[in-house]
């Protein structure tokens, strides 16, 4: 008798989960609030199960309720997605104490990678550092202080430990400037905050964001499937994802994928994770783990064949699998625009009703949406549409094929993002591949 | 007939809301056709039998139900059950005459029995739930006039 997995995710990753159970022939029941009992894709499951209103506390992070769905369907498995629930370490235990194989690594590595500081500690035992810092209290002796910054380099933050949201921060660009910077960032923070604390941390001035994607089977293997570049960001919000990252210094790199990998290994990982990095000079740093599937898989999945979402159920429902290094070849480069409904220049969100749309297709062209003609996009939850991903030899080939599917696509009634990846892939930096994580808003957003 | 009274009630749902004029699904052995005979009336068949189920579905009959009735819905995902255990009397039947704030149903969800409140006071008119079927989300349970 063939699985059930019940999927407790929405939009885009919903079907995306759908499509994969089928082709494992797993049984799919799909969760839903009123907000979204439309949604057309929910007909593609075996089983949908309404379990709440539209108000995502009250449905799709409402863990009984999701759990009741699992019992009452008679599920086996339940899938959690990206976002939500998914990086949830009580509630993957509670899924398996109830006897619901959550979908993705143990409670307790999601516990622990979730932690940014434990996360940090456990990667750097595998060489993998994070932003040089110091974080202890600073000594009131100069030529300590001094020689502390030393240790960092230049240029340098310095941070109040009581601060927060780029407050009480100031950036010193030489030893010169030291030693008032501090006395000027103690004096505001304790103005400011009341505590005058600070430490002192690198400061990565224009990084990439490039990250690796992993997959353990839970049995102490593991493996990398390579990397993927998401620099063209606003807000911390990825626009735009790229698999492989170009130009990136190879030896570095090997080393970085080496030390991943046997990470994994070393943790009994089991499913799919990533590991995000800021890319400068030549130098990784780590930021954080995510131990879910992310919205931008798809690069990945293009250019080395292997089906992500389709690994991660295999993996946890015990179902023949076999994670072979050598087995995964890279080949092309494949790139994503994520359209969500906010204006092209303001980027102010746009729910709203779809009034005429097309799709685009064709060789190399890849199309991921739970959208329709007539859908009303509901304003309760992210403003993700659709992802459009190219596929081609080069990364000149998967901007023009890219340039190309966007011209063929439309979509009427609400303002989305079309326009502004439309400019972005004719941008002269970006197609250098010399853009950073500061690129979109600092500079591409002021020019336009 | 085998298949799942709620799978052919979705398949009528679907033939109500589109332009077709039939809809045949087979699922393993099992198969059912349901067509639209004229623009009310809808027909459930099992086409490689003899056996011909007819469900009649007429719209302006559920008009009249839905003026002046009010719905007591399931507030949780999780099961319908008439009675307070097994070997007690149901707590309402189609007849009874409740005040509002009244218990009329447990629905349970994961092992915690949930008692359900009615939030009208009427004359029962109709149950929707079988005792024992899973319920979701705002399902309609208790009918009241």
């Amino acid at each position: 008798m063939s699985k059930k997995v019940l999927i407790a995710n929405r939009g885009e990753i919903s079907l995306r989960a759908i499509r994969a159970c089928k082709e494992l022939g797993l049984k799919t029941v799909c969760i839903y609030s009123e907000g979204d009992k439309e949604l057309k894709s929910l007909r593609f499951s075996d089983e949908s199960v309404c379990v709440g209103p539209a108000d995502p506390t009250k449905s799709y992070l409402d863990a009984p309720t999701i759990l009741s769905a699992a019992d009452v369907t008679g599920s086996d498995a339940i899938y959690p997605g990206y976002g939500f629930l998914a990086e949830d370490h009580s509630f993957a235990e509670q899924c398996n104490l109830s006897g619901f194989k959550f979908i993705g690594p143990s409670s307790q590595t999601i516990r622990q990678m979730g932690d940014k500081i434990t996360a940090k500690s456990i990667v750097t035992k595998y060489g993998i550092d994070g932003v040089p810092g110091f974080d202890n209290e600073l000594p009131d002796n100069e030529q300590e202080i001094l020689k502390i910054a030393d240790e960092i380099g230049y240029p340098l933050i310095v941070k109040a430990t009581a601060g927060g949201g780029g407050r009480g921060m100031k950036i010193v660009r030489s030893s010169k400037e030291l030693i008032n910077s501090v006395q000027i960032a103690k004096q505001e923070a304790l103005n400011g905050f009341g505590n005058d604390v600070v430490y002192f941390e690198k400061f990565i001035e224009n990084p990439r964001h490039i990250e690796i994607q992993v997959v353990g089977d839970g049995k102490g293997n593991a493996i990398h499937l390579g990397t993927r570049d998401c620099s063209i960001q606003r807000r911390h919000q990825k626009l735009i994802e790229e698999a492989p990252a170009r130009d990136v210094n190879k030896k570095k790199l090997d080393e970085v994928l080496k030390n991943c990998v046997n990470l994994c290994k070393d943790l009994n990982y089991e499913g799919v994770g990533t590991l995000e990095f800021l890319y400068e000079k030549e130098c990784f740093y780590f930021l954080e783990m995510n131990t879910r599937i992310q919205v931008e898989h798809p690069v990945t999945e293009m250019i080395t064949g292997f089906d992500l979402v389709k690994a991660q159920l295999r993996i946890a429902l015990d179902m023949p699998m076999t994670l072979n290094q050598s087995n995964i070849n890279f080949r092309g480069h494949a790139i994503e625009c994520r359209i969500n409904a906010e204006d092209s220049v303001n980027f102010i969100p746009n729910p709203g009703k779809i009034t005429r749309m097309h799709i685009p297709g064709g060789f190399g062209i890849r199309y991921d949406s739970h959208i329709y003609n007539g859908y009303e996009v509901p304003p309760y939850y992210d403003s993700m549409l659709a992802k459009i991903i190219t596929l081609a030899g080069s990364r000149k080939s998967a901007i023009k094929r890219m340039l190309s599917a966007l011209d063929e696509f439309f979509i009427e009634g609400i303002q989305t993002t079309h326009q502004f990846h439309q400019k972005m892939l004719k941008d002269e930096k970006f197609i250098k591949n010399q853009h950073t994580i500061n690129y979109l808003e600092n500079e591409f957003l002021k020019n336009a | 007939m085998s298949m799942d009274i709620r799978k052919i009630k979705k398949l009528i749902e679907m033939l109500q809301e589109s332009d077709l004029t039939e809809i045949e699904v087979t699922e393993g052995e099992e198969a059912v056709r349901i067509s639209r005979k004229s623009s009310n009336d809808i027909v459930v068949e099992k086409p490689t039998s003899q056996r011909k189920v007819e469900a009649t579905v007429s719209t302006e009959t559920r008009e009249t139900l839905v003026s002046g009735s009010k719905t007591i819905t399931s507030p949780i995902v999780g099961t319908f059950y008439r009675r307070p255990a097994p070997d007690k009397d149901p707590y309402v039947k189609v007849g009874d005459v409740i005040d509002a704030g009244q218990i009329v149903c447990i629905v349970e969800a994961m092992k915690m029995m949930n008692e359900i409140k009615s939030e009208f006071s009427g004359k029962i008119v109709s149950i929707e739930v079988e005792d024992g079927e899973p319920v979701q989300f705002s399902q309609d349970l208790i009918t009241l006039e």
